[in-house]
């Protein structure tokens, strides 16, 4: 192993560990509190699409955002982690679109 | 760092179980008695509870209009029937999930409300464990002083500390202790598992109950009592009592829903309106009467929202209201299509 791997290696090890808890998160926890996530993907779910794409710095970040969406005055729905080069916090469009389209169908 | 993040939320959990042990013994209970602080942990359960209340009802309210998308729903189903692959799971998640942002309703009761509980949990965890010790152990915080810290770590229920955990005491023999903690994590268990299956089973719409999603859940529910059976002989018997009170309550709240206002389209619904058109038919009156006043009261206000130039004038609007089931088909599948035309546009 070349130092360059080796500190790549190092360097991706909180994102693992981030993922690894996440996972433990899915197996342990969230069975006991059973489905009540608006979204699709669920919020953990997210979070690990999330740390998995965006790393262990804004990964994390994305999943805080999206646990705060996920609360009784949103509508849900699907949101998927944006790739990565695209705009991270953008206004989510699929709600807003359907009711401003539902409201000025003649 | 993370002593400084918790010190807020300990702070705030003794604060609020010393006011209720304060309430408690004014009203009579033994400042040490084990029955004052355990109840004020209790306590702290009803005050996170009460708070957490807007919560519940604007989560109840979004339910509502579950009945509008059953058309639209069955058709998802109609068209993912017998689909096993995972990449057609996947997509019939998907379009449900969007048709319940679509119509602005949705079965779940999102995240955020219990990830508020967790550090608030865990805090009282830290403060059972670390803060409630014995004499120069004690870290007293906020109102929570050395000499009551002392007192509630040496009060006992039933025989048991509320800082005693299944582990900590099965070495020492004491059968109090190990009783105690035993008999909670029964009733802890048993109380999340009774609220598992009455909220997934009875209260949810049919439609939410198929695909993937609930089928792994549903294997789940039954596998959790052997995830508590690791987990809960760390708990201390005060974490012990907080989790089932919660858990009491929420099975509280859900049975008033459940009675009074169940999600349409579910088990819980079905038994609530024969309950109503029992009554009706007791009181002499006619059964159509109150079914259809049922879903006159849901059905209009989001249907107008959803397309209200195409109800034409007052008179017609109280018409279609009126018979709200009997909506053309075609005119539906025509706004979908609209709806999907304009999204392309805007994109």
């Amino acid at each position: 192993m070349t130092p360059a791997q080796l500190w790549s290696a190092i360097l991706s090890l909180p994102q693992l560990v981030l993922m690894g808890l996440i996972r433990l998160y899915q197996v342990t926890i969230s069975p006991i509190l059973g489905p009540r996530c608006k979204y699709y993907p669920s919020c953990s779910h997210y979070g690990l699409d999330a740390v998995r794409v965006h790393g262990a710095l804004i990964g994390p970040v994305l999943a805080a955002w999206r646990i705060l969406r996920c609360n009784p005055w949103s509508h849900g729905g699907i949101d998927d982690v944006p790739a990565k080069g695209s705009p991270l916090f953008r206004r989510r469009q699929e709600t807003s679109t359907e009711t401003a389209v539902s409201l000025s169908t003649p | 760092m993370f002593d400084t993040i918790m010190y807020p939320l300990e702070w705030c959990v003794a604060n609020i179980m010393v006011a209720w042990h304060w309430m408690l013994t004014a009203v009579g209970l033994p400042s040490d008695s084990g029955a004052a602080w355990a109840l004020s942990i209790v306590g702290l359960v009803v005050t996170i509870r009460i708070l957490l209340i807007p919560l519940f009802v604007k989560q109840i309210k979004s339910q509502r209009a579950m009945q509008l998308l059953a058309p639209e729903m069955k058709e998802i189903q109609a068209k993912y029937r017998g689909k096993k692959d995972q990449a057609s799971k996947e997509a019939m998640q998907r379009e449900t999930m969007a048709l319940y942002s679509k119509h602005k309703t949705n079965p779940f009761s999102s995240c955020l409300p219990i990830l508020v509980q967790a550090p608030i949990f865990f805090a009282l965890f830290r403060v059972l464990n670390y803060r409630i010790e014995g004499v120069d152990e004690a870290k007293p915080i906020g109102m929570l002083t050395e000499e009551l810290a002392v007192e509630a770590h040496d009060a006992t229920i039933f025989g048991a500390k509320l800082s005693d955990s299944l582990i900590g005491t099965w070495g020492d023999g004491d059968p109090a202790a190990i009783i105690v903690s035993i008999v909670l994590i029964i009733m802890m268990v048993a109380t999340t598992f009774i609220t598992q299956h009455q909220i997934t089973r009875k209260n949810m719409p049919a439609s939410a109950l198929e695909g993937p999603m609930a089928q792994q859940q549903k294997v789940l529910m039954y596998a959790l009592p052997f995830i508590f059976v690791i987990t809960g002989p760390n708990f201390p018997v005060g974490v012990l009592i907080y989790w089932t009170t919660t858990n009491l309550w929420t099975l509280g709240q859900q049975y008033y829903v459940i009675k009074r206002n169940p999600t349409p389209g579910s088990e819980a619904e079905k038994a609530y309106k024969a309950k109503q058109a029992e009554k009706a038919k007791r009181k002499g009156q006619v059964i159509e009467g109150t079914s259809e006043d049922v879903t006159t009261i849901e059905a209009p206000e989001p249907r107008q929202r959803q397309q209200p130039k195409k109800s034409g004038t007052r008179s017609q609007r109280k018409k279609g209201s009126a018979s709200p089931n009997q909506q053309p088909k075609d005119s539906q599948d025509k706004t979908s299509a609209d709806e999907g035309e304009k999204k392309d546009d805007d994109d």
